[in-house]
């Protein structure tokens, strides 16, 4: 029994001196706070725009017919496309697109019209700027549908001049095609790059959080509140959990906003339902914080988590699988963001809060997130108990 | 004169290498973590394009046409039907479990109703939530759906008699042909690597440069240090960063000729003007953040704004969304990195290797990052010679 009142008086004990600790420490909540509840809010308004629309480009129409203007005329009214204006050879086009005035050329060859009403396959050339890949892929989504587009309005013009017997069959569109976009309906950029980063966002904290932490303790390692030389020294799983507990309480209300007003205020999808969103956070937060507590052995102070820790966000970003599948990755990076708990938080939340799974149905992620942060929480002990305590063993005078 | 700054300066230099030879967080800093960010990016992203995504194929009719259909889409290079599926439901819980990133869903009837006339239509869905396989994906499917339109047409044609080989205008008049200008295999390694790898020195060198500051005002040794300097606060920044700059120009310069000449990205431009664009960059970033040291002189203060700044950067340096597209007060914000300039030097001078003339705006911007902080040399002078340790 007494063993029993002594655990949950160390737990208490090590709870508040954690608190304290934390609250006394501007760099930590600026970690635990700041982090959570102004980042993710400059990230959404970044991309917010979510489309990229009416991008410049400039024409050079050499065959100079209605057809072709029309051509021009579809392509700028397309969400897409701006057109910028007339160039008349490809040297005067190069020069607009060179000084980066526009981002693309469309270059329209001359007989355009004459080749459409010989019924052969007219072609035009659209160049574009490979800079960055959302604005070729908005110039490929717009001339498919202006191919499509005008293509219809041909095929009817046509249609009885080439083969008068199939009028029936191919006036209008033989076989009508949709495309759906699926978790994240507009194909805006926003809402698929930030229900991700949200929870790479909870990991990062939580662990820069740590990290900065440990550097205070190795600093000032009165900070810890017991001596670890002490028979009445509480154990290193009791002070392990408290902490725990304590960065939990201060992240409740961030990881709350995170998963729940962040998308509501941004308009991003919002298929999941929050409490199993919430069941989700419960062993990825604990993988992060079990992973910082491992990450504490090589922190020396509390400024070298800028150093050390920092860069990491980019990496895990990569690695959690939002930009490039985790399928596909090569076989050693696939093993690494297989322990990182931010990918299991990423790839279960995404399912849920865009394309709406249910906890049952990503459950392979979810015991996976589970074994994960049990795998994070043992090593954390073992860094705490074997690493940590013996090195601040030697600080303290034996008892 | 000159050889009294020689003298300090070289002494200086000679503290700052030995610092850095000794603590092996110096060593993760200069060396180790952005040789390793490098090689896990261009590692991860070596394949160029994702390919093969997994998806489904939901054959409601399972006609010879709808089989056919289902086998051209089998053989694209993009997908890789995993499962075949009875309906919508499975196939959307499929999506939703992650097993398939889209699928292809031919209604029933599909052959008899296109045969008749009814115009059947087919649908295909793919998860966006995913934006690079879906995107694939989206393409694979698009492309399909023509090829099936065309060889309906050509089915039809025959019944009634015509030359199948004059239909092909009938389906598409017109031919819009996509060129992509210096990556026309649309790699998405050149396209993230060139902007990745840039942002995460430029992170690191921001941070380096206000972490080895701080520690000196942290530490104490900064007062040693303008001693050293005999009072001059440019002679003892330059004996501070400048073995740091030569570090980093070797790191930016192995980075450079490692990926455009080993990796293959795309390099259509002269190489003299992209590694002066290397060389000014590392300069930029070492003054940019200087000039953070400036403002807040306390290691914290300085460390917190440069890595907001510099994670921020990977964002607001536009590589991924356009700087057109945002909005206004976000956007200008993207002018006030360095390795926004980095990045637009490479599409000019790698990617679409034009004439310098249209670049050199930016390398003025370079010049301008260099000189920033000379504005606040005072400040930090003035806390070099009273250190004040924040935590």
């Amino acid at each position: 029994m007494n063993k029993i009142t002594a655990f949950f008086r160390h737990l208490y004990q090590a709870y508040c001196k954690e608190f304290r600790m934390v609250t006394h420490d501007q760099g930590i909540m600026l970690f635990m706070l700041f982090l959570p509840l102004a980042y993710p809010v400059i990230y959404s308004l970044i991309y917010n725009p979510e489309l990229v629309k009416e991008v410049d480009v400039v024409v050079i129409d050499s065959d100079a017919t209605p057809k072709s203007r029309k051509l021009t005329r579809m392509l700028d009214a397309a969400d897409q496309i701006h057109v910028l204006g007339y160039a008349a050879n490809l040297d005067e086009a190069r020069d607009a697109v060179n000084s980066h005035k526009a981002y693309g050329i469309i270059q329209i060859p001359e007989g355009f019209e004459r080749k459409i009403g010989r019924g052969e396959v007219s072609p035009a050339v659209f160049y574009s700027d490979m800079s960055l890949l959302l604005r070729y892929r908005g110039f490929m989504v717009a001339a498919t549908n202006v191919m499509q587009e005008i293509g219809g309005e041909i095929r009817t013009e046509n249609i009885n001049r080439v083969v008068p017997l199939a009028t029936t069959v191919v006036t209008g569109d033989l076989m009508p095609v949709n495309s759906i976009s699926m978790g994240n309906m507009r194909s805006g950029f926003d809402s698929f790059i930030m229900p991700g980063v949200l929870i790479l966002i909870l990991q990062q904290c939580i662990l820069l959080a740590a990290g900065m932490g440990g550097g205070a303790k190795h600093e000032h390692p009165e900070l810890l509140g017991y001596n670890p030389n002490s028979q009445k020294a509480p154990a290193t799983f009791t002070v392990m959990l408290g902490q725990i507990f304590c960065w939990s309480t201060i992240l409740a209300i961030p990881i709350l906003f995170l998963i729940h007003y962040v998308p509501l205020i941004f308009r991003f999808p919002m298929q999941g339902d929050l409490l199993e969103e919430v069941a989700l956070m419960v062993p990825v937060v604990l993988g992060a914080c079990g992973m910082g507590l491992t990450y504490q052995a090589v922190v020396a102070e509390r400024e070298q988590v800028f150093v050390t820790w920092v860069f990491s966000s980019v990496v895990f970003l990569l690695l959690s699988g939002l930009i490039w599948p985790r399928y596909d990755m090569p076989e050693i990076w696939r093993a690494v963001s297989a322990v990182c708990p931010a990918t299991w938080g990423v790839e279960g939340f995404v399912k849920m809060n865009s394309n709406g799974a249910s906890l049952s149905q990503i459950k392979d992620i979810y015991y996976h997130s589970w074994i994960v942060a049990g795998g994070w929480l043992v090593a954390g002990w073992m860094v705490q108990q074997w690493v940590l305590r013996r090195r601040l063993r030697k600080y303290f005078k034996p008892c | 004169m000159g050889s009294s700054f020689s003298n300090s300066v070289g002494g200086i230099m000679k503290r700052t290498v030995v610092q850095i030879v000794r603590r092996p967080i110096y060593w993760f800093g200069f060396l180790i973590i952005p040789l390793f960010c490098f090689l896990f990016i261009a590692s991860m992203l070596s394949n160029g394009l994702p390919t093969r995504v997994p998806s489904a194929m939901v054959d409601r009719d399972g006609s010879p046409l709808s089989r056919e259909v289902t086998q051209s889409l089998g053989s694209m290079e993009m997908v890789d039907i995993t499962e075949s599926l009875d309906d919508f439901s499975a196939a959307r819980n499929a999506l939703q479990e992650g097993r398939i990133y889209g699928f292809f869903l031919i209604p029933e009837n599909f052959q008899s109703d296109l045969l008749a006339g009814r115009k059947p239509e087919i649908t295909y869905y793919t998860n966006m939530a995913y934006f690079v396989p879906g995107s694939m994906l989206f393409k694979a499917f698009a492309t399909t759906a023509v090829y099936t339109k065309v060889g309906v047409a050509a089915t039809v044609a025959d019944m009634v008699g015509a030359n199948a080989a004059s239909l092909t205008p009938l389906v598409q008049p017109v031919n819009i042909q996509m060129r992509g200008i210096g990556n026309p295999n649309l790699n998405y390694g050149i396209y993230l690597g060139n902007s990745f790898i840039p942002a995460c020195l430029q992170l690191l060198i921001m941070v380096m440069t206000c972490f080895t500051l701080g520690q000196e005002i942290k530490h104490g040794g900064s007062r040693r240090l303008m001693q050293m300097a005999n009072g001059s606060i440019v002679k003892a920044i330059f004996g501070k960063l400048f073995p740091q700059t030569v570090i980093w120009w070797v790191v930016a310069f192995f980075m450079t000729i490692f990926l455009y000449r080993y990796a293959h990205y795309a390099m259509n431009g002269s190489w003299g003007w992209l590694l002066l664009s290397e060389g000014m960059f590392v300069l930029a970033s070492q003054g940019f953040a200087l000039f953070i040291f400036g403002v807040f002189p306390n290691l914290r203060l300085s460390l917190s704004v440069c890595a907001l700044t510099g994670i921020l950067a990977f964002s607001l340096a536009a590589f991924s969304f356009p700087v057109q597209s945002m909005y206004g007060g976000m956007a200008i914000f993207s002018y006030i990195l360095p390795v926004r300039y980095n990045f637009l030097i490479y599409v000019d001078q790698a990617l679409n290797g034009i004439d310098i003339y249209y670049s050199r705006i930016w390398y003025v911007a370079y010049i301008i990052f260099m000189v920033l902080p000379l504005t606040l040399l005072w400040r930090i002078k003035k806390y070099m010679m009273h250190p004040v340790y924040v935590p």
